[in-house]
């Protein structure tokens, strides 16, 4: 429940600065028209669309989510908040938070994308969606994590794609042949691995992080 | 405290190694035996060579191209691939198609040709210049 108020904590300071809602609105709307404006009437390819389509969450995921761990050390209150509450509470609760971000987000992406690109049709509908949830979770929590080490660090603006892209590569890289797969319309059969790689990476993400949070968290 | 490391360590190993294990089943492998090709129901790169024997055959009306390949051990099968005859295609020593088999015939995404090298065995000629 603890983790709940942090969610709240944050969704009320968000509302009030509106600095994550802001930047990643005006990426998506910077990228996706200037996208747009590049290729003109062409028809581009599946490819390309379901490629543009995850650098498009990537980084509008980069320029909106850092921002996490580092609002608290800018205002001070990190040394508060780690006296009431314990550190996986607080891992959880910067969690919820961006993953109601990523998903908003994406949500966004994903009608632009579906009413602005002629490539963008999906012939199988369900294996979208599982790529869009389960990507969105990964997307989630590894930012969070990476948003929590660069906090303590120097140049944090810099800091941030440069760590994720490594830690990312494979979620990203999985979604784009799922996203493929979904426009193509290949049955859910055939893509069962790309699926069970996402759920791995989630999986692993997610232990990974409450393990190492503590370390970054008191430190 | 303890136990909570442990528990999540064996968590994040085994399911890396599940992760790595299921990536490389994801990429599409070479097969050189057309048998195995006809059975297995997912893309695969099969690598052989055209059969000159059997004509090409190229249909104006479909827009297909299609041929006969044979691998090392002699299995033929039939190529079918929807665009153009590819360059250097009859030149080729041996090809590489990309796709699936289905209804008794291998539907290709995608050919590459390999060609005899320029710069192999012949008499080096010296330049006058």
């Amino acid at each position: 429940m603890k983790a709940y108020a942090l969610f709240r904590k944050d969704l009320h300071s968000e509302l009030r600065t509106r600095y994550a809602v802001n930047s990643l609105a005006m990426f998506i709307i910077v990228a996706i028209s200037v996208i747009l404006f590049s290729i003109g009437q062409e028809r581009i390819n599946e490819n390309l669309t379901a490629g543009l389509y995850w650098v498009v969450i990537f980084f509008s995921a980069m320029s909106g989510l850092a921002r996490a761990f580092v609002s608290e050390e800018e205002r001070g209150t990190s040394l508060t908040l780690q006296l009431i509450a314990s550190p996986s509470t607080v891992f959880s609760g910067k969690l919820i938070f961006n993953l109601a971000l990523v998903f908003a987000m994406n949500t966004v992406i994903s009608l632009l994308y579906a009413a602005l690109f002629e490539g963008f049709v999906l012939q199988n509908f369900v294996l979208f969606l599982i790529t869009f949830v389960l990507g969105n979770i990964g997307l989630a929590v590894s930012s969070t994590i990476i948003a929590a080490i660069i906090a303590k660090a120097g140049s944090k603006g810099t800091l941030y794609p440069v760590l994720s892209f490594p830690i990312l590569l494979p979620l990203i890289l999985t979604s784009v042949s799922l996203t493929l797969n979904s426009i193509n319309g290949t049955s859910f059969e055939d893509s069962i691995f790309e699926i069970a790689i996402v759920a791995c990476y989630d999986i692993i993400m997610i232990s990974t992080s409450y393990m190492l949070f503590d370390f970054i968290w008191k430190d | 405290m303890n136990n909570k490391y442990i528990f999540g360590g064996v968590i994040v190993t085994v399911f890396l190694g599940l992760m790595i294990y299921l990536f490389t089943q994801t990429n599409i492998q070479y097969e050189s035996d057309f048998t195995r090709v006809v059975k297995v129901d997912k893309t695969v790169k099969a690598t052989g060579s055209w059969v000159k024997a059997k004509n090409y055959e190229i249909d104006k009306t479909n827009r297909t191209f299609s041929f006969y390949m044979v691998d090392e051990k002699g299995n033929e099968m039939k190529v079918v691939y929807e665009g153009t005859i590819p360059n250097n295609f009859e030149s080729a020593t041996s090809v590489v198609v990309t796709g699936k088999y289905e209804n008794g015939s291998f539907h290709a995404k995608d050919i590459l040709t390999k060609c005899p090298s320029k710069y192999e065995d012949g008499q080096v000629k010296s330049s006058s210049l």
